[in-house]
């Protein structure tokens, strides 16, 4: 295995064995994140190996991977922005927040990495927080009733290398150390 | 078992159904269609295309009638009754052609599609969408038989429920979301399931097409008859369609008694070998060279040949009932000779006894109830794959499912295996029957024990070869309480030991040595001349390899290819002085060949085959069998009036009557000695061998795309240990040695396989595994690495010379 080695491969077989035999199929979720946190995203390989781990096709991963937004498929930065779109945050504004962030980001047309790499944005539906519309979410945490203003600085923040503090808890440092929160794992990789 | 019932109304008609049924099947029942698309009977509910909407009275919003179960008093409006209803539907249909390519002339399933038919009687007729349409890399090729045009899908879920539900082979899945969601296979990742046909069958639309039928023809074009599959005896019903009398397509028919829907990819595309090319038309016979000749003058000659002589005959296993008891008569009562068999493997003692006089009792429904199942020596989806979608639905309801055998299965998401080497199966058994051990095969007892009469035990012909197993399976069944059976793999092997061609049994199972029971038969048949039970089907090519027989009946089997232990076939062949062949074909029995007799294929047969439960199904013949072939009960009717005897039966119908009586179930089996033990196995390594679904068989010729996705390059399957122990590694090549011969195969390691025990399979392409074996299908082996780049490998060519033996 070329994701999964090492002390990695021991801390996905930990994972597996959180779930009751036969119901290995429940830790699909965690791998994954867990791979997200490796390679700053789920590559082709981590799918693979996943399925490997679990005794799944690599299409029964896949149909999981490709369904959620917070599993990344494409080349991701070192921190993702999603920006609400859905019916209360629009009503509020979203689109101009998102068109700043896309500006502030440097991100070409069309498409959602920077250019230098540091910022994947994408459009999402409703996070749920909708009574604090427009919600922008940086690496999972969310940051309530932003304004286009509001989202530049976050984004300047970002790409001078800081990690501005969410509305509510604490930010993960990046994507790929939230994505190892997700997967349940406490401190840094061994 | 008292079941509750309940009332309601649909569309103003009261039907009383069963709780727990859903609107749509009540409504069918009133013959109310309600359109679907997700819905499949076979299939738990999803509830994914939402055209099946309908009104429920007092509810405020629309149901879909496929995923809501009836509840009494219910009033329901579908949209023949419901204006709401039927509003939805036509809704429903715009919104699912809004990204549909409506390219019905270039698509396979135009003329025969739900989606047409149904945007027909319950569509707008108009759609408001005016801006591009989604389009897709068409198409995506699943596999080699299964093609995929995502644009056409309606995103049902059939195809992927099937994979899921039903064959466990979960190659594709919905992938993404709204209105990027897709069926999809992972890259580098192939559809190999050998049931990928079915989704192509399933999916209500042309988004699924089968490669064989790609483009090959419309449904006014072609003549479609019911029929039953040829290739194994799981007896699947399947529709015929024939284009200018040649079989283009076959589908699964639907009877919930055998196949449910479904078809094997075999029996669904393994359909060329009627119309092959190869297929001899005349009979032949040979003075300088073979040469064409009329029936009259081959039966002439043959009439001469066994005049007083010593005769023997082989089947295989695809002659119909009618024509296996023609068979048996023609042997005992023109020939006088017992000799004669249809089997390949050891004597199955009382075991095959009961399953030859019908009285095993285990049917599909019995294994679908069952509570809990044991397989022993079959590996049910290589084999029989229908019984293996059985077994695995009664897995899914609960019944625990156990496999004594030599290698892992594809049951094994769903069943304990319990694997071993050939020689420890009795002994296996043994400790299922006390069912007091707390290892597998004690919980397998246990288990059986339980489950009492809704306890199976399926026995594969495979197990016949090793030790003392059919005894101590049937030991087993009595000591639990079990049902037990035998499963033969090719399609009328029961039908053929129902009636009679066997050395020791009569039809109806009456062995001939029993004077009570030869008696019943001599009822019908008058006097048997020669009741001194005969030579099994090795005993008989040792007979011809010593030159006790004068003429050899090679009867649909050919066996260089069949036989397990090639070299005999061989030495039999060349020592015979005669050979009548009666097939399709002469195949590699060509050198050989002294008469060929033209038969008809099951496409041109009246007559029945019998599945592995006992279960008689009719072929009817569907296009006239070409040149002057006839039906082989014919050719043997024809071939005693030429010896100067008389089968006595002119018509098929006559024929069936003598039959039927003679193989009604019985009420019991006179007592069976003991089956003698064969001779232990040896310390060391011991290979194995079945054959695979898809094989280098005679009925799979001319398949090339079911080959091009399912079929495997011969291989040798080794444990790891045993593969440390022999310095082989995985991917590596090994040589093979066994007393009758060698080959250089690839190798794989795995530790699904007994310790101790070499797999390879019987016959891939680059292994004729005959050539490998003295007799039966397992055998002692040596291995070592291969170290040249290639040596020898064992295969037909080995087995056969060139030159024509005199
Ligand atoms: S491919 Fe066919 S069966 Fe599969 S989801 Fe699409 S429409 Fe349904
Ligand atoms: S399971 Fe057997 S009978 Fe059924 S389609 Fe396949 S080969 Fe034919
Ligand atoms: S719509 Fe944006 S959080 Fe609900
Ligand atoms: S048939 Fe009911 S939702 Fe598809």
């Amino acid at each position: 295995m070329a994701v999964f080695e090492g002390a990695t491969l021991a801390e996905a077989r930990a994972i597996v064995a959180r779930y009751p035999a036969g119901r290995e199929r429940s830790s699909v979720m965690p791998l994954l994140y867990l791979g997200q946190s490796i390679e700053g995203r789920v590559t082709r390989e981590a799918l693979r190996e996943v399925a490997e781990l679990l005794g799944l096709t690599t299409a029964e991963i896949e149909s999981v991977a490709s369904f959620y937004t917070m599993i990344r498929l494409r080349p991701t930065g070192t921190h993702v922005v999603t920006v609400c779109t859905n019916l209360a945050c629009a009503l509020r504004g979203a689109k101009d927040v998102y068109e700043a962030a896309h500006r502030a980001s440097d991100i070409p047309h069309g498409a959602e990495l920077s250019e230098d790499g540091v910022i994947s944005l994408h459009e999402e539906e409703c996070m749920g927080a909708c009574e604090r519309a427009p919600v922008v979410a940086i690496d999972f945490a969310y940051h309530d009733e932003i304004s286009p203003a509001r989202v530049t600085e976050l984004i300047q923040a970002l790409r001078r290398g800081e990690v501005p503090a969410p509305s509510r808890g604490t930010a993960p440092r990046d994507f790929r150390h939230a994505s190892r929160v997700l997967a349940g794992l406490e401190g840094d990789p061994a | 078992m008292s079941e509750d019932l309940v009332t309601l109304t649909i569309d103003g008609k009261e039907v009383t159904v069963p709780a727990g049924t859903l609107i749509i099947r009540a409504a069918e029942q009133l013959g109310i269609e309600i359109p679907r698309f997700c819905d499949h009977p076979m299939l738990d509910p999803v509830g994914a295309c939402r055209q099946c909407y309908v009104q429920i009275e007092g509810q405020p919003k629309l149901f879909t009638s496929c995923t809501t179960t009836v509840a009494p008093a219910m009033v329901v409006r579908t949209q023949n009754t419901s204006d709401e209803a039927h509003t939805a539907q036509v809704a429903n249909l715009e919104f699912l052609l809004l990204n549909h390519p409506l390219d019905c002339p270039i698509c396979d399933r135009g003329g025969e599609c739900p989606l047409q038919d149904q945007a027909l009687a319950f569509g707008p007729g108009e759609s408001r969408y005016r801006e591009a349409k989604r389009v897709y890399e068409k198409p995506l090729h699943l596999s080699a038989l299964v093609n995929l045009d995502r644009e056409r899908c309606v995103l049902c879920a059939r195809c992927t429920r099937f994979c899921d539900q039903i064959s466990g082979d979960r190659f594709i899945e919905l992938y993404a979301r709204g209105a990027s969601q897709q069926v999809a296979i992972a890259p580098g990742e192939d559809f190999r399931s050998p049931f990928s046909g079915n989704t192509v069958q399933i999916c209500p639309v042309g988004a699924l097409t089968a490669t064989p039928y790609r483009f090959v023809a419309r449904p006014f074009d072609l003549s479609t008859a019911d029929s039953v599959c040829p290739h194994c005896s799981a007896g699947c019903n399947l529709k015929i369609d024939m284009r200018r009398g040649e079989v283009v397509r076959q589908l699964a028919r639907d009877n919930l008694e055998v196949n449910d829907g479904w078809a094997c990819d075999k029996g669904r595309f393994a359909f060329g070998f009627p119309d092959s090319p190869d297929r001899i038309t005349t009979p032949l016979v040979r003075d300088h060279g073979l040469e064409p000749a009329s029936f009259g003058e081959v039966f002439g000659r043959i009439a001469e040949w066994t005049e007083g002589k010593r005769v023997a005959f082989l089947s295989g296993g695809r002659l119909t009932d009618e024509e296996s008891y023609a068979l048996s008569k023609l042997a005992r009562t023109v020939f006088a000779t017992n000799d004669l068999d249809h089997r390949r493997h050891l004597e199955g003692g009382e075991l095959e006894l009961l399953w030859a006089a019908g009285l095993t009792g285990v049917t599909y429904e019995r294994v679908e109830r069952a509570k809990a199942i044991v397989l022993v020596g079959l590996d049910a989806e290589q084999e029989v794959p229908i019984l293996h979608l059985r077994i695995r639905k009664a897995a899914r309801r609960g019944a625990k499912v156990f496999v004594i055998h030599h290698r892992r299965t594809r049951l094994h998401d769903v069943a304990t295996h319990i694997l071993c080497r050939p020689d420890e199966v009795a002994g296996l058994l043994a400790e299922l029957a006390a069912g007091t051990s707390a290892a597998p095969a004690g919980l397998a007892g246990a288990a059986l024990r339980e489950a009492g009469n809704d306890g199976v035990m399926l026995i594969g012909a495979g197990a016949l070869d090793r030790p003392g197993a059919a005894d101590a399976s049937l030991a087993a069944a009595s000591a639990t309480g079990a049902r037990i059976t035998m499963v033969s793999r090719r399609a009328n092997d029961h039908g053929a030991l129902r009636a009679g061609v066997h050395p020791g049994l009569l039809p109806g199972g009456r062995p001939i040595a029993v004077p009570e029971d030869r008696a019943e038969v001599e009822l019908v048949w008058g006097q048997i001349p020669n009741y001194r039970p005969g030579r099994n089907a090795r005993q008989i090519l040792e007979a011809c390899a010593r030159r006790e027989i004068d003429v050899l009946f090679l009867v649909g089997v050919d066996p260089l290819r069949d036989f397990p232990d090639a070299a005999l076939a061989l030495r039999a062949l060349r020592n015979v002085p005669r050979k009548v062949v009666q097939s399709l074909e002469l195949g590699s029995l060509e050198p050989y060949a002294d008469a060929f007799l033209p038969a008809a294929a099951f496409v041109e047969k009246d007559g029945h085959f019998t599945t592995w439960e006992g279960r008689s199904q009719r072929l009817k013949p569907l296009r006239p069998a070409p040149g002057i072939a006839l039906p082989e009960w014919e050719i043997f009717a024809s071939l005693a009036l030429a010896c100067g005897s008389d089968l006595g039966f002119e018509t098929l119908e006559e024929l069936q009557e003598e039959l039927g009586g003679l193989v009604a179930a019985r009420e019991s089996v006179p007592d069976w000695p003991p089956s003698p033990a064969p001779p232990p196995m040896a310390q060391g390594l011991e290979l194995f061998t079945y054959p695979l679904l898809v094989d280098e068989g005679r009925l799979s010729e001319g398949a090339a795309r079911l080959k091009a996705a399912l079929q495997e390059e011969a291989f040798v399957e080794v444990h790891p240990q045993d593969a440390a122990a022999t310095g082989l590694a995985a991917g590596g090549r090994a040589i093979l040695r066994t007393e009758a011969g060698q080959a250089e195969l690839p190798v794989r390691v795995t530790e699904h396989i007994a310790r101790g025990t070499v797999f390879v399979p019987f016959n891939q392409p680059g292994l004729a595994a005959n050539t490998l074996l003295s007799g039966t299908f397992a055998t002692a082996v040596t291995l070592e690495p291969a170290h040249a780049a290639a040596g020898p490998s064992g295969g037909p060519a080995d087995a056969q010379p060139e030159e024509v033996p005199a």
